[in-house]
């Protein structure tokens, strides 16, 4: 990022990202979604600028490079979602409002730190996916995460979990049920064939998948 | 129209209310799953179902009687949950139990080591409001890991009975029993918290009007709050039905739970959740106390010290004996093992002749039977039954199994070590190898053969039916009837209880061992990713286990899967290709003998071809699969009265249900070689007609003797008569090799047989099943004769 996008443009384009993670834009929905007003000046500020493709139709989207810059705002906001809420402890309608400004003001490479600082979350609390930084598929840590999914944390090593961020809502409630919750210390016994978990004077068996949605907290 | 459906349904759901009123009172056992609550059921009515070591053993509802104080009581024993919210259908019975009316005393049962689970249900449980005791049971567990309950707390803070029990040792239960009477309606620590977040809601901060909607309905419904915040955010419609139909809903509100009220709801949901497991942490962390190792577990006992020894020995000759014969079966070597060189020295001694004469001499044919006896002509000696079962329990076995057992039951940690063992992939799969051996020899080498060749060659062919033959007149139609080439007891019982019934009988010992040692769920760590391929998870190896024993009672148990394609999936493939254990004692038993190559085709070809199936079935039936998240059971020690009451019903099930098969195959096949029907090719009899007309799939596709079509009519009354009447036709020397590799695994993908169709029908329906049936025939057909063919091609004898 060279120059400096204006907040207005970058709204536009966190609205069109978000809507198209749904289906389709439309100019109606991004007017409805986006926290500024979206007149016809800036939509067309953004087309000049190469952002997005207007169809006429009301229909949009998001060009190459739009997506580009939508990705790392999209993953900047809901880092900040993730950092307000599991790290300062706020809850999710506190967070949506500091992860705003938040996202406006950082810059790339505090993003990075944040995103292993937190372990390479990839859903927000809302449980949207967050979108891949370069640290993530380094996935070598030069800082030391806080918070880690389950799948690197060390076996034998026991930790409290931090928060269960599947997409799916049985799937917490299960492992709640099963006494997975935030908070609880639990441990890895192995992760080969399948992971197995203790959990209180429970063993759990789990799938990878699952393994790597349980965050914890490193004492 | 909608609100007329509502009506019908509540009249529905308040119908089984008024019939409780006037039946004799309830009592429900509740409970996570795998903490005693069949056992418990066992005491209060005095009537036995099935217990054992892994999550899911109870998956329908179980009712007994119990009196107390003059009055009869009902007691309902439910399938376990881990919390009132269901996320599968064996979870929503339970719920949908409690939905139905209210009973007259939840009885909770609990394990005591695992505190914070225990709470969670019983914190739903307590918004039910009817009275409740709480049973906190597998104290023993909980003591040797040096944890304890404060009880009395407990109690206090709920307002309830608490008692302590180890219900497989009987300790504590009478003190139960008695504590029934004094069962109170709970106090619910969680209401006044509960109330003032849901005023919050009301008022509109987060949520709007219409969520109060739902608070009145549920507390006119007499539902209890947070669970039905908790139910209508299931997404399963099915399993959010019920709820929906027993809250009178205005129209607006319904319609509004699936839209508006979604994201306020969920918003909810999480602070109600929030709030219950602040207060679980706290609680637990007050009621419960784990003591410094103060219990330590006495290492250097002698007993102990002389089991590690044993277990080491018999290890060693347990290793030693499979190596030294897979080597000698392999490079012609000639290794002398423990279990030969007894043989050896047996048969050199003189034994055998006074186990032979006194066998004779006063028991007659049982003598002979279970003795032996010195052949007439060459005077060389024929075992009975009782050496050889014996000398190989002894020494292919027990060297493994008593040790263990008895390590097992004296140190905790060898128990935890040995969870440990077996759930890795380094040392599960030798582990899983290990087990395998040993059900061979058990089921494979003792049951299928020195059993049945007693019973068979022994007891049936030699006396009883000689000696039938000899009192019947012959060539009348008594004679046929009863001993005839398809007769009722030459054929029909000997093959139930002579062939298939030994083989039943071992399995259900080994399977019933392997349950309560809480092995099997291990086994779900070690397969889960190959279940995956076919669209399954780690889960579905419970019923495909259970399929060994009946493919019939683990079709039911495919309700332990989560979602409605894995069930599917998992009955067509229980369907298509597990035998059940008299099935898989035939096929070891005449694979083995032919080679070990032929036993490597048929199971490669039948595991390959659930595989594809299995594979292609995910591809195309729609849907999710479900979350591979299992419960593992701590490995304990069977307790063999449980081992054996298990058996001892399984096998009384196998006699009602599949004895009356027998007979009425046998019987059809008898009427079938009597009729004489006069057909293009000439009269014939029906047996002849249906050879005739399958003739050219049997012989032409498949390249089988026609006799073979006998087999697949049995087959499909019952897989393991038509395994018995294959197992015959081989004796006679009618087939070669590879027709007998083409014939089993062509039964074994074979139709299910009638049972499991029947249960099939009754878990997904007519249209399911019949397609199930329409796929799986022509397809054994088509792989048997693929099979045939290539090993025609390639000149494979084996």
């Amino acid at each position: 990022m060279h120059e400096r996008i204006s907040d207005e443009i970058i709204e536009v384009l966190e609205a069109t990202w978000t809507s198209e993670e749904r289906g389709s834009a439309s100019e109606q929905r991004i007017a409805d979604e986006a926290m500024t007003d979206v007149t016809e000046a800036l939509l067309v500020e953004c087309e000049e600028e190469g952002f997005i493709k207007r169809f006429g139709n009301g229909q949009l989207k998001l060009t190459d490079q739009g997506r580009r810059t939508a990705e790392e705002v999209i993953r900047r906001h809901r880092l900040a979602e993730r950092l307000v809420v599991d790290v300062l402890g706020m809850t999710i309608e506190e967070s949506e409002a500091d992860a705003c400004e938040f996202e406006h003001l950082v810059a790339p490479g505090v993003t990075e730190a944040i995103c292993t600082l937190l372990g390479h979350p990839r859903f927000c609390p809302h449980n949207h996916p967050i979108p891949e930084g370069a640290c993530c598929r380094q996935s070598e840590d030069r800082l030391n995460s806080v918070v880690i999914s389950i799948d690197r944390l060390p076996i034998g090593e026991i930790a409290r979990v931090a928060y269960v961020s599947a997409r799916n809502f049985p799937r917490i409630q299960k492992l709640s049920s099963l006494g997975v919750t935030p908070g609880i210390p639990i441990k890895v016994h192995q992760r080969f064939p399948s992971f197995v978990i203790q959990c209180e004077e429970t063993q759990i068996a789990l799938e990878e998948e699952i393994a790597r949605d349980i965050y914890v907290w490193r004492k | 129209m909608s609100a007329a459906i509502t009506e019908v349904q509540r009249d529905k759901a308040e119908g089984p209310v008024e019939e409780a009123q006037t039946a004799s009172p309830r009592i429900l056992l509740v409970g996570n799953p795998n903490v005693g609550k069949s056992v418990i059921f066992g005491y209060l009515t005095g009537k036995y179902v099935t217990v054992s070591n892994y999550p899911g053993t109870t998956v329908e509802v179980s009712r007994g009687t119990m009196r107390y104080g003059g009055k009869t009581y009902e007691v309902i024993d439910t399938p376990g949950v881990n919390s009132l919210v269901p996320q599968s259908e064996d979870e929503r019975v339970t719920r949908d139990m409690l939905l139905s009316g209210k009973p007259d005393l939840i009885v909770q049962v609990a394990d005591a080591k695992n505190l914070r689970r225990t709470l969670l249900v019983t914190s739903q449980l307590v918004e039910f409001g009817a009275p409740m005791v709480l049973v906190l049971n597998l104290m023993d567990e909980a003591r040797s890991r040096n944890i304890e309950i404060d009880s009395k707390a407990l109690s206090e803070l709920y307002g309830i009975p608490v008692v302590q029990t180890v219900a497989t040792e009987g300790e504590g239960l009478y003190q139960m029993f008695k504590t029934l009477a004094k069962a109170r309606v709970p106090r619910d620590p969680l209401a006044d918290r509960r109330r003032r977040l849901l005023n919050g809601a009301n008022g509109g901060s987060i949520t709007g009007s219409s969520m109060g909607g739902i608070f009145e309905a549920a507390a006119e419904s007499g539902l209890p709050a947070q669970l039905t915040i908790e139910w209508l955010q299931t997404r399963d419609v099915n399993l959010r039905e019920p709820v929906e139909s027993s809250l009178s809903l205005s129209e607006e509100t319904r319609a509004g739970l699936n839209r508006s009220l979604r994201m306020p709801m969920r918003t909810l949901g999480n602070k109600l959740d929030e709030m219950r497991n602040a207060f679980l942490d706290d609680a637990v962390s007050q009621y419960k106390k784990v003591l410094p190792g103060i219990a330590e577990e006495a290492r250097d006992s002698q007993t102990l010290r002389f089991a590690y020894l044993f277990l080491a020995l018999g290890l060693g000759v347990f290793l030693y004996t499979e190596f030294a014969r897979l080597f000698n079966q392999i490079f012609g070597l000639n290794l002398v093992t423990p279990y030969n060189a007894v043989n050896a020295w047996f048969n050199a001694s003189i034994i055998p002749q006074v186990m032979a004469t006194l066998g004779g001499w006063k028991l007659g044919a049982l003598g002979t039977l279970l003795f032996g006896e010195l052949n007439s002509e060459s005077g060389a000696y024929e075992t009975g039954f009782l050496y050889p079962a014996v000398t190989q329990f002894f020494l292919l076995i027990a060297p493994v199994v008593i040790p263990l057992g008895v390590v097992l039951s004296r140190s905790r940690r060898f128990a935890e070590k040995l969870g440990y063992w077996t759930r890795g992939w380094q040392t599960g799969f030798p582990a899983l190898i290990g087990v395998l051996l040993l059900m061979y020899e058990f089921v494979g080498v003792i049951g299928a053969g020195t059993l049945v060749d007693a019973f068979e060659n022994n007891l049936f062919n030699r006396y009883l039916t000689p000696f039938l033959q000899s009192v019947i007149p012959a060539g009348g139609i008594l004679y046929d009837f009863f001993v005839g080439d398809y007769g009722l007891i030459s054929v029909g019982l000997t093959y139930a209880l002579a062939i298939v019934l030994p083989i039943v009988f071992t399995f259900f010992i080994a399977f019933g061992l392997l349950e309560d040692s809480g092995y099997l769920p291990r086994l779900a760590i070690l397969s889960d990713k190959v279940f995956r391929i076919m669209g399954l998870n780690g889960k579905a190896v419970l019923p495909m286990v259970l399929g060994l024993g009946c493919d019939t009672m683990a079709t039911m148990t495919t309700r332990i899967l989560s979602t409605k394609k894995e069930r599917i999936i998992a009955t067509l493939l229980l369907a298509l290709g597990v035998p059940c254990s008299a099935q898989l004692g035939v096929i070891l038993g005449i694979t083995s003998a032919i080679s070990a190559g032929a036993v490597l085709t048929v199971f490669g070809v039948v595991v390959s071809q659930m595989l594809l199936v299995g594979f292609l079935s995910s591809k195309i039936i729609k849907g999710q699969r479900g979350d591979f998240i299992f419960e593992i059971p701590p490995i304990r020690v069977p307790i063999f009265r449980n081992v054996w009451t298990k058996t001892r019903l399984r096998i009384k099930w196998y006699l009602k249900e599949a004895l009356p098969l027998f007979i009425l195959g046998t019987l059809i096949l008898f009427i079938l070689d009597r009729l004489t029907i006069p057909t293009p090719w000439g009269k014939m009899s029906g047996l002849g007609v249906i050879e005739r007309s399958l003739a050219p799939i049997v012989t032409g596709i498949l390249d089988l003797p026609k006799e073979t079509a006998q087999v697949l009519i049995l087959g499909f009354l019952r897989r393991d008569y038509g395994a018995a009447g294959l197992f015959e036709l081989v004796r006679t020397g009618s087939m070669n090799a590879v027709q007998i590799v083409t014939a089993l695994i062509v039964l074994t993908l074979f139709i299910p047989c009638v049972a499991n169709f029947f249960m099939i029908i009754r878990e997904h329906g007519t249209k399911k099943a019949l397609f199930m049936l329409a796929f799986i025939t022509p397809f054994a057909i088509a792989v048997g004769g693929a099979v045939a063919w290539v090993l025609r091609a390639l000149n494979i004898t084996f």
